[in-house]
């Protein structure tokens, strides 16, 4: 149905209006007697709420700086609810806002506490501040349980803090106290690693090295030295057999023997040319027999010395001095290549020490290292815990004290006046508009969808058909007399609706009921 | 819509009782008389009847007149109702024949859209809007007899109507031509015979009996209350023996294609216009006193 005119929408709006005045007054009437009494049933809620500021200073993070990340906690809100909705609080707030006057038992217990937890909103504005808010149907209750989680919530909170504060300054403590024992250990291995090797001392594989090489150019020097006196002996004992003990100068008997020798060789030259025969051979031949003769003569007369024990002086012999200065030499020789050899044997054994030496003082010098690292690095963190437990100790004094105090209440309940939420009031006043508007919507709703002609317009605007009148019904006597009585008892009807109405309205403002 | 000027003074004669119509008595008879006239001596005695036709008329002697209350009691309008909003409307819609028929009688046929959608109803008043002036008269004739309403004018009682014309032959149109007490207005009720078939209406007699009705006097209205049009076939042939049709169309009874439908089927030719009937429109009563709370108490308590 098209509506063309507001004015025509109107008038059909009113037609129909009459026409359905019976179903109207009755929604009228019901949706008031409906809404009065929602309105009267409606639990009356009234609200509190309290605002807590928090700072966000958590005592492990600036202490564990760099050293350890503490985790951060963004939601607050959440973190909040989960403290108060705890059961230490939920407790607490059973006793002091007079849930626990009946003594009800656990399950009731919980019951309430999941009605308070309902009750209850925690949000936060911002991130410093968390909002909690407190509905009830009580105003004294409703402000005492909101004041009370307030509370309960900071001391908790503190008492958490202070313990947070205590953790970590026990934490702190023990790892310090773990990092002392440490470095004493550490301290330990290094003294007794040092005592049990001397000579593993920074720098001694260089000592060592010095030595090596000192001793194997003494004893590279001490060989070559031996080679020099060895060759120089063999040298010494070639001249010695060389050399006559003693130098003889020419005896008689030499000198027969020499002129013998000479006068052989002679004899031998001149038998390859001549024979025996020969004058000369033959003359040779009896020098040669004269020298004999002569030789065997002072042999004679030598030996009857001998015989008879007297010194018989040769006076062809002395003592050759070439040979004593030899035999000298050769001696010293000797005794030096001995005392090069006892030089080397020595230098060599002095050598395997050292080696052995600078091999033992390789290896301690690793595990000299790790373990000079390991004091290092104990001592270092050692240090630094020291300084932190020192911080952690004042940061658990001023918790303790709460000097640091990072929780208060920002703004504190106070005790609702008035209820919040759907109250008497609003109920009356919807139901009074409900009450017009429902059945003028419903009737504006028929007008839409009913395809039925209400107007006029209709025929003519639409359908473009002739329209002689528009004939309005036309009421008997009777008719109006009932319509009459009708609209009377529908008129007491609204006014008697009215009344009530005003009437609940009157003893619910004067808190009657 | 204004009255006519002759209205206006019978009204106001009437109101101070100085103005009493005089008609000769028998004025059944002169119906019946004057109708075998038209069947015996042809036009020019239908002419000649035609002149004194307005004395005849002042000549009609009524029954006993149905008081206001009687007329209210069935929801007709008088000529007292002047404030009334339903008067006003057919007024117009005399008014709107008049017009279109340029001054002369028509055979005006009423219906509805659907059943019970009040073309008695408009049938009746439009007749009483006619006969409001003294200078015209209305014959409504009840066609719809499966559901005829205009007999209850009559009270108690049988009385010959369409159908006994019809099926008999013997039978004088006069005896089917009945007072009901108001002045100026004649019904043909529908008879006796609740069934005919849709023939008697296509029947040469019946035909005739329209013409004759229509001829008889130059002012007299005539309209019948048609069957509505959804219901029956036979609507559209007496649409055809009729000079103009007026679509009653109920409030929030129809939709509007239902309407284009029925007009259609009438013709654009033969549809005079659409009544929008029976709008709802409370009674004008004292609302004051009504909604006052106080004194309908009040009146409950010590009426």
């Amino acid at each position: 149905m098209n509506l063309l005119h507001p004015e025509q929408l109107f008038k059909a709006l009113l037609s129909e209006a009459f026409y359905h005045r019976k179903a109207i007054v009755a929604v009228f009437v019901a949706v008031n007697l409906v809404m009065l009494s929602l309105g009267l049933l409606w639990p009356q809620a009234f609200s509190a709420s309290t605002s807590i500021l928090l700072e966000d200073k958590r005592v492990i993070q600036p202490l564990m700086q760099g050293a350890a990340v503490a985790t951060d906690v963004a939601d607050r809100g959440r973190l909040a609810r989960e403290v108060i909705f705890g059961r230490e609080i939920m407790n607490q707030i059973l006793e002091y806002a007079g849930w626990m006057k009946n003594n009800p038992s656990p399950a009731e217990q919980e019951k309430i506490i999941e009605k308070l937890i309902k009750q209850t909103s925690i949000r936060n504005i911002g991130r410093d501040i968390i909002v909690i808010e407190y509905k009830d149907s009580d105003p004294e209750r409703t402000f005492k349980t909101a004041q009370k989680y307030a509370e309960l919530f900071i001391s908790v909170s503190l008492g958490a803090k202070a313990a947070e504060s205590q953790a970590a300054f026990d934490f702190i403590d023990k790892q310090t106290e773990e990092y002392h024992n440490k470095l004493i250990k550490a301290e330990d291995q290094l003294k007794e690693f040092r005592s049990a090797n001397l000579d593993a001392r920074p720098g001694s594989d260089i000592d060592i090295s010095t030595r090596l090489n000192l001793l194997q150019t003494r004893i590279e020097q001490a060989t070559q030295d031996l080679k020099e006196a060895e060759v120089k002996k063999i040298s010494l004992e070639k001249q010695l057999s060389g050399e006559a003990e003693v130098a003889s100068t020419l005896s008689r008997e030499g000198q027969f023997r020499s002129r013998i020798a000479e006068l052989q060789s002679r004899l031998e030259t001149l038998r390859l040319s001549y024979h025996d025969t020969y004058p000369d051979i033959t003359q040779i031949k009896h020098q040669i027999e004269d020298l004999n003769q002569a030789i065997a003569e002072d042999q004679q007369q030598r030996a009857a010395a001998k015989a008879s024990g007297r010194v018989v002086l040769n006076e062809g012999i002395i003592n050759n001095p070439l040979y004593q200065q030899l035999k000298h030499e050769l001696s010293q020789t000797q005794t030096n290549i001995e005392m090069l050899n006892a030089r080397i044997t020595e230098a060599k054994r002095e050598l395997g020490h050292e080696l052995e030496r600078g091999r033992r003082v390789h290896g301690g010098e690793a595990t000299l290292a790790e373990l000079t690292r390991d004091y290092q690095v104990n001592r270092d963190i050692y240090q630094d815990l020291l300084k932190r437990r020192e911080n952690a100790r004042v940061s658990m004094n001023l918790d303790k004290e709460k000097q640091g105090l990072t929780i208060k209440i920002q703004e504190p309940a106070v005790l609702p006046r008035r209820p919040s939420g759907l109250r008497f009031f609003h109920f009356v006043v919807s139901g009074l508009m409900l009450g017009i508007a429902l059945p003028l919507g419903l009737l504006y709703a028929k007008l839409r969808l009913d395809p039925r002609i209400r107007m006029e317009a209709v025929i003519t605007d639409k359908r473009k058909l002739p329209l002689l009148a528009v004939v309005p019904h036309l009421w008997s006597p009777a008719e109006t007399q009932a319509v009459r009585r009708e609209v009377e008892w529908l008129s007491l009807a609204v006014s008697g609706t009215f009344l009530v109405v005003v009437l609940t309205t009157v003893l619910r403002v004067t808190k009657v009921i | 819509m204004t009255m006519s000027k002759i209205e206006k003074a019978l009204n106001k004669a009437r109101g101070m009782g100085s103005l009493r119509v005089v008609s000769p008595q028998p004025t059944r008879a002169m119906e019946q008389h004057s109708d075998n006239q038209i069947g015996t001596n042809g036009v020019t005695a239908l002419i000649e009847q035609r002149a004194s036709s307005s004395e005849a008329i002042a000549r009609m002697q009524e029954k006993t007149r149905l008081s206001k209350g009687m007329l209210a009691q069935n929801r007709i309008i008088y000529p007292e109702m002047d404030e009334n909003a339903t008067v006003r409307a057919f007024r117009e819609i005399r008014t709107k024949i008049i017009q279109k028929s340029l001054g002369q009688n028509c055979m005006i046929m009423v219906t509805s859209v659907t059943g019970g959608g009040g073309s008695s109803f408009v049938t009746l008043n439009l007749g009483m809007a006619f006969a409001f002036d003294a200078g015209k008269t209305a014959l409504l004739l009840d066609c719809n007899f499966r559901n005829p309403s205009l007999h209850r004018l009559f009270g108690a009682g049988t009385f010959h109507g369409l159908t006994d014309y019809l099926e008999n032959p013997e039978m004088d149109i006069g005896e089917i031509i009945h007072q009901v007490g108001i002045e100026r207005l004649r019904i043909i009720p529908s008879g006796g015979r609740r069934e005919i078939p849709a023939e008697y209406f296509t029947s040469n007699k019946m035909k005739q009996l329209l013409d004759s009705i229509k001829q008889r006097y130059r002012e007299r209205y005539i309209i019948l209350d048609a069957p509505p049009m959804t219901e029956s076939a036979d609507t559209r042939i007496l649409a055809e023996l009729c000079d103009y049709v007026v679509l009653v169309v109920p409030y929030g009874r129809v939709t509007d294609s239902q309407v284009d439908i029925s007009a259609k089927a009438i013709g654009e030719k033969k549809l005079l216009g659409i009544v929008f009937n029976n709008e709802p429109m409370p009674p004008v009563f004292k609302w004051r006193s009504i909604l006052n709370p106080f004194a309908a108490l009040w009146h409950k308590l010590f009426s």
